[in-house]
């Protein structure tokens, strides 16, 4: 019986402390109060506890999409003032047709504020997406693909960066800490100057740190893997044929060889091993290399 | 001690059961409720942001749902459960986490934190982002576009 007793109590307590590591104080409250009426804990431990899930819950709400669409507008201000747009409206509208399709098929398919897709004027080979899904992609880049498969590969890992928020994971979490604990403790009155003038430079903080990922450290190698698995999963479901990213990371490789270090190639690190996860991501799913003679017609009258 | 458990455990299911009926607050700038659930149905309301509406059903990324006397199909994405449900089997606590709520709501980071930014940084090109937010794809020319490309329609079988 005692042994049982301990058990119990070791049990409630794991329970509390994982729930409240995931920051659900409600269901910390369901817990507390079960392990209080079973009397394996006291009423103060209780308090204690609820106090603290609803503490941690505050200081770890996560970012509101409204919130990643007004850093991502910055993140793209920020890039806009470094380059310019490439006014070509027909391709503008066919890069903005593809990627629109590929974000209808991705598994976010609305964004507070939509996904829009511009050319940045550069020789540079990249593409970058803003938190939200603003996507730029680079002129020097739609010269390297080939067809509308290639095309969509891009945009589509992209929007899987989007999808999957790499963008705000790039915000050091002492920051948005003390974004919600600001908010937390005031939570009763209006946001005052010196408030406000705190709120809006941990707000550049947070702009700086997803500018700083985005052009110069990158993603790390799980978060750009997991963006080609998602992408090619876009793809598929699109009508595409995923093959069109292996097929473009397999030209990138080679280029990443031959030693032009710029853009895309620092902030992309380990092209050769992306491709071989691609690749076998390709041969598991059994997805045949179909042709696609009215995409690449589409394609040529745009591109020539 | 063993009726005690069971009765507890029953109520925290009623309070699960009463958090599954949530309604939902929309969470984009304008979303479109469907008359079927397909991206490109018909459009039965349009809903701004920070709107409330019920849910009816649920089949895999779609809901059924209710809004102002129409019901229609509106994609999960776009809306977000309604928190603190749990709390409201106690209203004193309810009154007192939905007016936290309302306070959160309206801080972060919001328009107001934009324009001090801007303000601070004027070099910014927030015009060129508003110039990239105007490129749209109107729905039937989307369409059109992926018929003639052989694509899919996407949404409709997953």
């Amino acid at each position: 019986m005692r042994i049982r007793r301990e058990f119990f109590l070791w049990a409630d307590t794991m329970l509390i402390v994982v729930v409240l590591l995931t920051g659900c104080a409600e269901v910390v409250q369901m817990g507390t109060t079960v392990g209080q009426q079973m009397g394996t804990i006291s009423s103060e431990d209780k308090e204690r506890f609820d106090r603290m899930a609803q503490e941690t819950a505050k200081a770890t709400r996560p970012m509101t999409d409204q919130e990643e669409y007004y850093v991502g507008r910055a993140v793209a201000a920020t890039i806009l003032g470094q380059y310019r747009l490439y006014p070509n409206e027909s391709l503008i509208r066919y890069v903005n047709e593809v990627g629109q399709d590929i974000a209808l098929a991705s598994d976010r398919p609305f964004t507070y504020g939509g996904y829009h897709f511009a050319i940045l004027d550069t020789e540079e080979v990249n593409a970058l997406s803003c938190p939200g899904g603003i996507i730029f992609v680079t002129r020097g880049m739609l010269k390297r693909v080939k067809n509308e498969e290639e095309l969509a590969a891009v945009l589509a890992h992209e929007v899987g960066h989007v999808n999957h928020k790499d963008g705000i994971a790039a915000i050091q979490r002492a920051r948005w800490v003390q974004v919600a604990t600001l908010l937390g403790a005031e939570a009763a009155k209006k946001v005052s100057g010196a408030d406000l003038a705190q709120l809006v430079s941990l707000f550049e903080g947070s702009v700086n740190d997803v500018v700083k990922t985005l052009i110069v450290n990158g993603y790390s190698r799980e978060q750009e893997e997991a963006a080609d698995l998602g992408a090619m999963a876009f793809m598929y479901r699109a009508g595409y044929d995923p093959h069109g990213l292996s097929n473009g990371l397999e030209r990138l490789a080679k280029e990443q060889t031959g030693g032009t270090k710029e853009g895309l190639l620092t902030t992309h690190p380990g092209m050769k091993e992306r491709l071989a996860k691609a690749k076998a991501v390709i041969t598991e799913n059994k997805w045949p290399q179909t042709p696609h003679p009215a995409r690449d017609q589409r394609f040529r009258q745009v591109f020539r | 001690m063993k009726k005690q458990v069971w009765i507890i455990l029953l109520g925290v299911l009623l309070t699960a059961s009463v958090a599954l009926a949530a309604p939902l607050k929309v969470i984009i700038q304008e979303a479109t409720i469907r008359k079927d659930k397909r991206f490109f149905a018909p459009v039965v309301a349009r809903v701004a942001y920070g709107e409330v509406i019920q849910e009816l059903e649920r089949r895999g990324d779609w809901l059924r749902v209710s809004y102002r006397g129409k019901e229609g199909w509106i994609h999960i994405s776009a809306v977000q459960e309604q928190k603190f449900q749990l709390s409201s089997l106690s209203t004193a606590r309810a009154q007192e986490t939905s007016r936290e709520e309302v306070a959160l709501a309206g801080k972060g980071f919001t328009p107001e934190v934009e324009k001090a930014f801007r303000e601070k940084n004027p070099k910014m090109r927030y015009d060129l982002v508003d110039q990239v937010q105007g490129y749209k794809v109107a729905e039937p020319r989307l369409q059109a576009f992926i018929r003639a490309g052989n694509l899919k329609e996407p949404g409709g079988a997953r």
